[in-house]
């Protein structure tokens, strides 16, 4: 909060002040390219099959078009995870293999817009179900690429829901067509929790979380029944209007995914998103904390519980 | 270790026998001030003419003490800039002797000092690494948008780094910025930056003396590893109102002073304002930002009585605020950000007899950081700051001219308040339920000063400090509760300073000297430069005092009768308990900032060159230093030696002040230095569609080299007039990479 303050006095001070020095770019570095694991295993009200996306990091000094970014994908890994009971190794899927209704599904799942996808996405999934999914499991991930191992853990926490939502109209002007979302919860007592939360409306299904600030832990309300403002969120790439930003529009559903994680799965976002709001002339740098070992990125659990609401009309 | 210790304690032995002297021995003491305004004059000098050659310099108070056999002396009184003054006295008693100097027309072409004795002190005094700066002297150094700066006056001397391009922020020696003391009439400045650090708090108009330790630090001061910055403010003309102004591109400011009681007792309040975003409020008017603005002021104001010429009084204070207020009407929305700092100083002076000087103070500062922000009914605060007490008692005992023997107390109450965050929206309330930290702080100090024949001289000091974290506290390691003022976690420190001074001949001295220092007040910042957000924390159950050791080897040389002055000094610092943020750090309102810091060491070394003319139409200065920072921290880079933010290898200042005509000034400044340190960022993985950064080795980059060439004419119409109108004219950045 205080270096959004500060960035925020400095655009200000920007206004009259100028800087003498040059822009620069950072001097090349070694590129070694590093493994990258996205991939999540959820329970509750999901249906989404365990995942694993497998990519390479991109040098920083490089340019990327779709063509390249396509080359970035890791194929033909040995991606396993292990339920505590029996190990299950996934499926690697590349989405120009599917025929095209499947393909659009499995885009809207992934929150890919496809109208700007041309790179031949690939993950490792469960497409058996072969996977137990529940609250309170550990799931452990290996992944030979190669000669390398990758390996990490998660667990899927106890999940919490949100106990109810208003709709109240948005400060300042009043505008009959737009509605803020408030939801209130109460954080179980005695355990340290952690959260995460996505939204999706009627017109766009996928659900989306915040780049800045999707996470929250519960160290200042811990136990307590307390109230959320739930910002609409925006998938990348649309148009931004920070007159509606954040409020709903009335008449239209809207989704509300709120996910139970872990520590390590907390400080990953948590560390991702200060990084992403963390950037302005003042700014230092971030390292994103990792759950990985061998490679950058998260294998991370969700307890999910999804709300669906209908934002009334005026 | 332990050496140093037994070292002082057998020094401080020899000191105390040589101390029982001085038969048929007499003291000429006063004060020495300027006859206009009645100002006491810091630093001046009083020689003997004749025969042996004795001297003696005027304290922070304007005070000195000379002590001589028996006899009729002549005596020389010299301060910079001002005319010499020659009396003959006939000591055959202790006698009190006030002199009050003329301004001489020789202060126009001066920079840093004036005349042959102030020159002197470069190779016969015992200080390393201090350096006065008059700020009449800074004045004519070019300004950007005409604010004159002490701080950014101070970054052009050897050692001394800017923390940013048009910082205010500084680092000393390979040290972190909150390791500077930065004193302004004895009171404790916890931010010395408006508008982000562009500007000191210091307004050049208030002030009279700056000195820089960077060095040595003298036992008298403590609770900081690199530096000390002491600035005292102007005390006001005792003879008669005067009004100083000017009006800037930023700000404008204006200095009223004058007697009270005439020769007794005099006031100055001076105060400064920025307007660039008042003017624009017509524009908002009826827009989104209506209402959204950002000045910050200042107001110096003391107040001095002279009850007789044993007994002064001083009252002194400052009080100035940053304001940024934001306002988004159509969306209920808006914020105010002010913060700034308050200070306060009594100080009382007493002689108990011409021999011994006492100084007591008592000092209240208080720093404030709050941030409000709403939207329609939500309400949330953020609020940070610190609050002292601070009572202390200086002596000062002339028992010779050779012999200066001081010491004093010091205590200070602090309150601490950490990164409190609240919030509400009419029915819920949160809060982070940080609790202010409490803490004892004293000090008790001696320090010698003391020549040995024509040749050597030391400067030996041991200062003892403790530092007690008090209730009402509950530990967060074992959650026992304390009440108020029971003490947590009580630390002290054994501080050894010391300095040598060897004179090869009239022109060439030797020094060394090694400082032992504890601090235990720390800012950490998680910017390129510090911010008024920074939090500043004590030492507590979980964090440790920083400690610095310091050694220093110099050699000082003077030429053309003392009117360049040469030196080159070495040092090397050994940082223990250095503090920073992990790699991964998040700035969580959640998180008390000390629960994020990690530990670990630093060191520091380089060498200083510095060739400075004092006299003449061309005047000035050219230093260069060649250093190293590093830190160790075994939660960043697994304890690898890396370089510090504060690294910058190479760093060279050149400034030059030319009299054209008596009417016409030039003044020249081209700093060059190496380029910032940065951490590089290795390559970018994708996540959630989004691109993300991941870095190479902690500063393991470094910025283009820098350099900037800023030049000033200035133009004073009627040079002899009293009523002194400059017209200063400053092209800033002339060359700039």
């Amino acid at each position: 909060m205080r270096r959004i303050v500060m960035n925020f006095l400095m655009l200000t001070m920007i206004l009259f002040c100028q800087s003498c020095e040059e822009p620069y770019i950072p001097s090349t570095l070694e590129s070694q390219q590093e493994y990258v694991v996205e991939g999540y295993i959820e329970a509750g009200d999901s249906q989404l099959p365990p995942y694993v996306i497998l990519t390479r990091s991109i040098p920083y000094i490089s340019t990327i078009d779709p063509e390249q970014f396509a080359n970035f994908f890791v194929h033909g890994a040995k991606v396993k995870v292990d339920d505590g009971s029996k190990v299950v190794q996934l499926t690697e899927l590349c989405l120009n293999d599917l025929p095209d209704a499947l393909k659009d599904q499995v885009y809207e799942v992934l929150g890919f817009n496809p109208d700007s996808t041309t790179a031949n996405i690939c993950v490792y999934a469960d497409i058996l179900g072969q996977i137990i999914r529940e609250e309170g499991r550990t799931y452990h991930l290996n992944i030979h690429a190669g000669d390398d191992l990758i390996t990490s853990v998660t667990t899927i926490p106890h999940g919490v829901g949100f106990n109810g939502f208003e709709w109240v109209d948005p400060p300042g002007v009043p505008r009959d067509t737009l509605a803020q979302l408030n939801a209130y919860i109460t954080d179980p007592a005695g355990v340290a929790n952690y959260y995460r939360l996505f939204t999706a409306t009627g017109k766009n299904r996928s659900f989306v979380a915040s780049p800045f600030g999707s996470v929250t832990d519960d160290v200042l309300a811990e136990g307590e029944t307390f109230l959320i403002p739930i910002q609409r969120n925006q998938r990348r790439g649309t148009e931004f209007n920070p007159e509606t930003f954040g409020l709903f529009e009335r008449g239209d559903s809207a989704f509300v995914k709120l996910c139970t994680i872990d520590k390590a799965h907390f400080d990953f976002w948590n560390t991702r998103d200060f990084a992403a709001r963390n950037s302005g002339p003042f700014s230092s740098y971030t390292r994103i904390t990792s759950n990985i070992n061998g490679g950058l990125g998260i294998w991370g659990g969700y307890a999910v519980r999804i709300h669906r609401l209908y934002c009334p009309p005026k | 270790m332990r050496w140093i210790g037994r070292l002082s304690i057998l020094v401080f032995f020899v000191i105390f026998s040589l101390a029982v002297n001085g038969q048929n021995n007499y003291t000429l003491s006063g004060y020495i001030k300027d006859k206009a305004t009645g100002e006491t004059l810091i630093g001046a000098i009083v020689t003997t003419m004749d025969g042996e050659k004795y001297a003696a310099t005027t304290n922070t108070y304007g005070f000195y003490s000379l002590t001589l056999p028996e006899g009729t002396y002549h005596f020389g009184f010299s301060y910079l800039g001002y005319d010499h003054q020659y009396f003959e006295i006939k000591l055959v008693k202790n006698t009190q002797f006030n002199v009050e100097m003329t301004e001489g027309m020789m202060m126009q072409e001066v920079v840093i000092s004036s005349n042959k004795e102030d020159g002197r002190n470069n190779v016969e005094g015992t200080q390393m690494g201090t350096v006065t700066l008059p700020v009449e002297n800074i004045k004519k150094l070019p300004a950007i948008f005409g604010e004159v700066d002490v701080l950014k006056s101070i970054q052009l001397l050897p050692g001394v780094l800017s923390s940013g391009e048009g910082s205010s922020g500084f680092y000393v020696r390979g040290g972190g910025p909150d390791q500077n003391l930065v004193l302004l009439d004895e009171a404790l400045v916890y931010n010395s930056g408006h508008m982000l650090g562009f500007f000191s708090v210091f307004n050049a108009d208030a002030l009279k003396n700056t000195t820089l330790i960077k060095g040595g630090m003298p036992a008298n001061f403590g609770g900081r590893l690199s530096s000390v910055l002491d600035i005292q403010m102007k005390e006001g003309n005792d003879q008669k109102y005067t009004v100083e102004g000017g009006i800037g591109l930023i700000s404008s400011r204006l200095t009223v002073q004058g007697p009270i009681v005439r020769d007794k007792s005099s006031f100055i309040l001076s105060g400064r304002r920025t307007y660039v975003l008042d003017l624009i409020q017509p524009a908002l008017k009826g827009s989104n930002f209506e209402g959204t603005n950002y000045y910050f002021y200042d107001l110096n104001a003391k107040w001095n009585y002279t009850f007789s010429d044993k007994n002064r009084l001083y009252f002194s204070g400052y009080f100035g605020n940053d304001i940024l207020k934001f306002r988004q009407p159509n969306r209920d929305l808006g914020f105010d950000l002010p913060y700034g700092n308050k200070t306060a100083t009594l100080r009382w002076n007493h002689l108990f007899n011409h021999k011994m000087f006492m100084n007591v103070s008592a000092v209240y500062n208080d720093y404030k950081f709050t941030f409000e922000g709403y939207q329609e009914k939500l309400r949330f605060k953020l609020f940070s700051g610190v609050k002292d007490w601070n009572f202390k008692a200086d002596f000062e005992n002339y028992f010779s001219t050779n012999h200066t023997f001081r010491y004093g107390v010091n205590y200070t109450y602090h309150t601490l308040t950490p990164n409190t965050a609240s919030a509400n929206n009419g029915e819920v309330e949160f809060n982070t339920a940080f609790k202010p930290k409490y803490a004892n702080e004293a000090a008790v100090y001696i320090l010698d000063d003391m020549k040995f024949g024509s040749r050597w001289a030391l400067n030996t000091g041991l200062r003892l400090s403790m530092f007690q974290q008090v209730g009402p506290y509950t530990s967060k390691l074992d959650s026992t509760v304390y009440g108020t003022l029971s003490p947590v976690k009580t630390y002290t420190g054994i501080e050894p300073r010391m300095s040598l001074n060897y004179i090869v001949n009239r022109n060439l001295s030797l020094k060394a000297g090694i400082t032992v220092t504890n601090q235990y007040l720390h800012l950490v910042s998680n910017s390129s430069s510090t911010l008024p957000a920074d939090i500043w924390v004590p030492s507590s159950e979980k964090i440790r005092p920083q400690r610095g050791i310091q050694y220093a080897l110099g050699i000082f040389r003077n030429f053309g009768q003392d009117e360049y002055e040469a030196s080159v000094e070495v040092y090397y610092k050994d940082l223990k308990n250095q503090l920073d943020y992990a790699d991964n750090y998040v700035d969580n309102l959640s998180q008390e900032v000390e629960d994020a810091f990690v530990s670990g060491v630093g060191r520091a070394y380089g060498v200083e060159f510095f060739l400075k003319k004092s006299r003449g139409k061309l005047n000035g200065w050219v230093g260069y230093t060649l250093s190293k920072s590093e830190r160790s921290f075994a939660a960043i880079e697994k304890g690898r030696w890396y370089p510090a933010v504060y690294d910058r290898p190479h760093d060279i200042s050149v400034v030059v002040n030319y009299k054209i005509t008596p009417k016409w000034d030039l003044g020249a400044v081209f700093i060059y230095g190496s380029g910032k340190l940065f951490t590089p960022v290795r390559g970018f993985f994708f996540i959630d569609q989004n691109i993300n950064l991941f870095y190479g080795p902690r500063n393991s980059a470094r910025l283009d080299d820098y350099h900037r060439l800023d030049l000033s004419a200035t133009y004073t119409p009627n040079p002899e007039s009293k009523r002194k109108i400059f017209r200063q004219l400053d092209f800033l950045c002339v060359q700039c990479i």
